[in-house]
């Protein structure tokens, strides 16, 4: 056998399946442990002999970039190796996802503990930042949650290097929900503050409980960004009418955001707001983020530890960060991204409708 | 992204420059002595190996083989450096990936031996590779319809395991990118803008590129190599920089410029074309036999590996004939050539 294929198979030893936790249709992933000395470890299978173009761009991202990020926030990618037609990733196990926390409905949530989860998630986004990668896919279930308490920023699958400026990069990305308005209208020069908008549509749900800009098509999701923030006019955001795919949705006035996140502090909103400006040039960056008021002032961020925790940890996490792949059908370079439908069952859908309506947003849109 | 990104994040000492923290500052950086070393180790495996081999096939046919030498293993390597150029041209790809290829063959070649890998192959799987590890991804079907005599399986083929020689480490830092840096930066001089034409970029570039056929990236840094690659055209500006940048102190600079810049200037030169001829007619002759489809040692070891997952099918089988259903097991559904629900839980 060849050296670089008993490297392969040793470090295939190093760690032992135990069951499987979940399958989608490129990936299964396992719960095992590293043999020696029985860490758990999840490890996330990928059956490349499926690609006709081989190994898949987002295999590749994950590993490309986990393989050099290595952060207390960000998950560690702990080995990897092949198997057969497979790929395997070890990743550091962890217990649930902050989909699961907003959703468990048993948990009630301080606003010390909100602070404490986007201080994490804003430390982890300001290494990715700091090392030229834009996440793209930023979501409550792609933080997840260690048995400590601490958050950690997963699936890298859609993850890029900044382009140099002037290189386009698609703007299919970025489940819809957490998607800004730039790339919604179609903008192939964008930058660091994308993974902001997603950081702030967070924030708002970790306070609402709910996801805070819902829209149920890429049009519709305009429109309910302009209902919740108002309409943006050329001052505040210089240009945009003259973004590839800008179509007007109509004039929603701007209503006071104290009105929808009525607990929340002078700082909270502050910093919010900052994550939702629509000029991507002035929206905060992670770095500033982190030195922020909010970050400063009473209450202090909850220690990991004793942040609210699910009751029922990773039963069933879904898979849907490895269902989509990069089609690579065309011709010459450039990504298609994949669908970013976020896979829902009927059922969550009608469930989150109705929480939605619940919400009175004609109280402040009566332009609506 | 410039040369030294992580400086204007934190001035204390203790952080870790972004490079720093790279694989490729951790994992591939070598000493000239180490580099000979190590292609030495390989190559004597190898053909020991490799003679045993050809012993067994053949007995007593080994004595009149000429195997290669590292040096010859090298030569061998950098003549498909330059295929990757060409191919790069061709399909018209960023210089981004041309130079991550070119790392990808040369760090393949640290773990493996010309010998048994042909380069002809491995620089295609490699280019292909670095075409998605850059984001200018393009479908297998149009990679190789463009490429004469080749098919998909030239490519897939050997996709894991150069991934496994790369150690799946797919980032690469790139002098081209700190040599744009370094330009940005040079044209704060005060008096040092009229000199600053493309043309001279595009001549320190072409070090940058020269530097590509040696083994420069496996020993300097990026930075370190664009800098030498710019003072080959401006050599007054570049000091002047230097000094501005108080680099002066770290001691050696100068040595490790000149190192580099020796290196680019002698081996930096596409080989000789008889030379490299030369080296591929003995290499049909000393190439490891399990590796020539046909050969008795190659049907030898298929034949080894067959026994193996029969013996592994076998074992399942078994197990699986326990728990039987009683009214007959369900048909199985092939969905393509391969079954990939087959090979869910064997492989620990």
């Amino acid at each position: 056998m060849d050296a670089v294929e008993k490297a392969n198979t040793e470090r295939q030893r190093r760690w032992v399946k135990d069951k499987k936790v979940g399958e989608g249709t490129y990936a299964v992933v396992y719960q095992g442990r590293e043999a020696s000395t029985g860490r758990k470890v999840a490890i996330k299978k990928i059956k490349v002999g499926q690609f006709k173009d081989g190994l898949d761009m987002s295999a590749i991202r994950e590993v490309k970039y986990l393989r050099e990020l290595k952060h207390e926030n960000v998950i560690e990618l702990l080995d990897v190796f092949s198997s057969k037609t497979n790929l395997n990733l070890v990743l550091e196990f962890l217990d649930s996802d902050l989909e699961m926390i907003v959703k468990d409905r048993a948990l009630v949530f301080l606003p010390a503990d909100i602070k404490s989860w986007m201080a994490m998630t804003f430390r982890g986004l300001e290494f990715c930042h700091r090392n030229f990668v834009l996440h793209r896919d930023l979501k409550p279930n792609n933080l997840l949650i260690a048995s400590n308490g601490v958050l950690k920023i997963a699936d890298f699958g859609l993850a890029r290097d900044y382009a140099d400026p002037g290189y386009k990069m698609t703007c299919q990305v970025i489940t819809r929900w957490y998607r800004p308005p730039e790339l919604l209208f179609g903008s192939r020069y964008y930058s660091s503050a994308v993974d902001i908008w997603s950081v702030g549509c967070i924030f708002a749900e970790l306070m609402l409980r709910i996801p805070y800009l819902p829209g149920e098509s890429d049009m519709d999701q305009l429109k309910t960004i302009f209902r919740a923030l108002g309409t943006p006019t050329e001052e505040e955001w210089p240009g945009h009418t003259k973004l590839p795919d800008y179509v007007p949705v109509g004039q929603f006035p701007k209503p006071a955001m104290r009105d929808l996140f009525t607990a929340a502090s002078a700082d909270t909103l502050n910093l919010l707001s900052k994550c939702l400006i629509y000029e991507p040039r002035k929206r905060i960056t992670a770095r500033e983020a982190l030195t922020h008021p909010y970050f400063f002032a009473l209450p202090y961020p909850t220690f990991p530890s004793k942040l609210p925790k699910c009751s029922n940890q990773f039963s069933a996490r879904p898979l849907e960060e490895v269902d989509g792949n990069v089609e690579m059908n065309a011709s010459g370079p450039g990504v298609k991204a994949r669908s970013l439908k976020r896979k829902l069952t009927p059922d969550e859908v009608e469930d989150r409708r109705s929480i939605a309506r619940r919400l009175d947003f004609s109280k402040h849109t009566p332009g609506s | 992204m410039s040369v030294a990104p992580a400086n204007d994040i934190a001035p204390s000492n203790k952080k870790l420059l972004l490079y720093e923290a790279s694989t490729q500052f951790k994992n591939w950086r070598y000493s000239g002595e180490r580099l000979v070393h190590i292609r030495a180790t390989l190559n004597k495996a190898a053909v020991a190996a490799i003679r045993v081999k050809i012993e067994t096939d053949e007995p007593g046919s080994s004595k009149d083989v000429f195997f290669l030498t590292p040096d010859d293993e090298v030569l061998l390597v950098k003549l498909y450096i330059t295929k990757i150029g060409q191919l790069c041209g061709f399909f018209r790809f960023p210089e981004e990936v041309e130079a991550t290829a070119v790392t990808y063959l040369k760090r393949f070649y640290l773990q493996n031996t010309v010998m048994d890998w042909h380069p002809k192959n491995v620089m295609l799987t490699a280019l292909f590779l670095a075409s998605k590890t850059t984001n200018n991804p393009i479908s297998l079907e149009s990679y190789t319809s463009h490429i004469p005599k080749t098919v998909a399986s030239d490519v897939l083929d050997l996709e894991f395991l150069v991934a496994q020689s790369l150690g799946f480490e797919f980032a690469v830092w790139h002098a081209h990118r700190a040599l744009w840096g370094i330009w940005l930066d040079i044209q704060n001089l005060s008096d040092s803008m009229q000199g600053l034409t493309p043309e001279v970029y595009d001549a320190a570039l072409n070090h940058v590129r020269a530097s590509r056929l040696t083994d420069a990236e496996l020993i300097y840094t990026p930075s370190q190599i664009a800098l030498a690659a710019i003072s080959l055209v401006l050599p007054d500006i570049t000091s002047q920089w230097v000094a501005t940048k108080q680099l002066n102190g770290s001691s050696g600079l100068a040595n490790v410029l000149d190192d580099i810049k020796a290196m680019i200037s002698t081996h930096g030169l596409t080989p000789d074309v008889e030379s490299v001829r030369e080296v591929d007619r003995r290499l049909k002759l000393c190439k490891n036999p399990e590796k020539v489809v046909g050969s008795r040692a190659y049907l030898t070891r298929k034949r080894e590996e067959e026994m193996i997952a029969e013996e592994k099918r076998n074992k399942k089988l078994q197990k699986g004939n326990v728990e039987q259903d009683p009214f007959g097991n369900p048909l199985r559904q092939r969905k393509g050539l391969v079954d990939y629900d087959d090979d869910d839980d064997d492989d620990d």
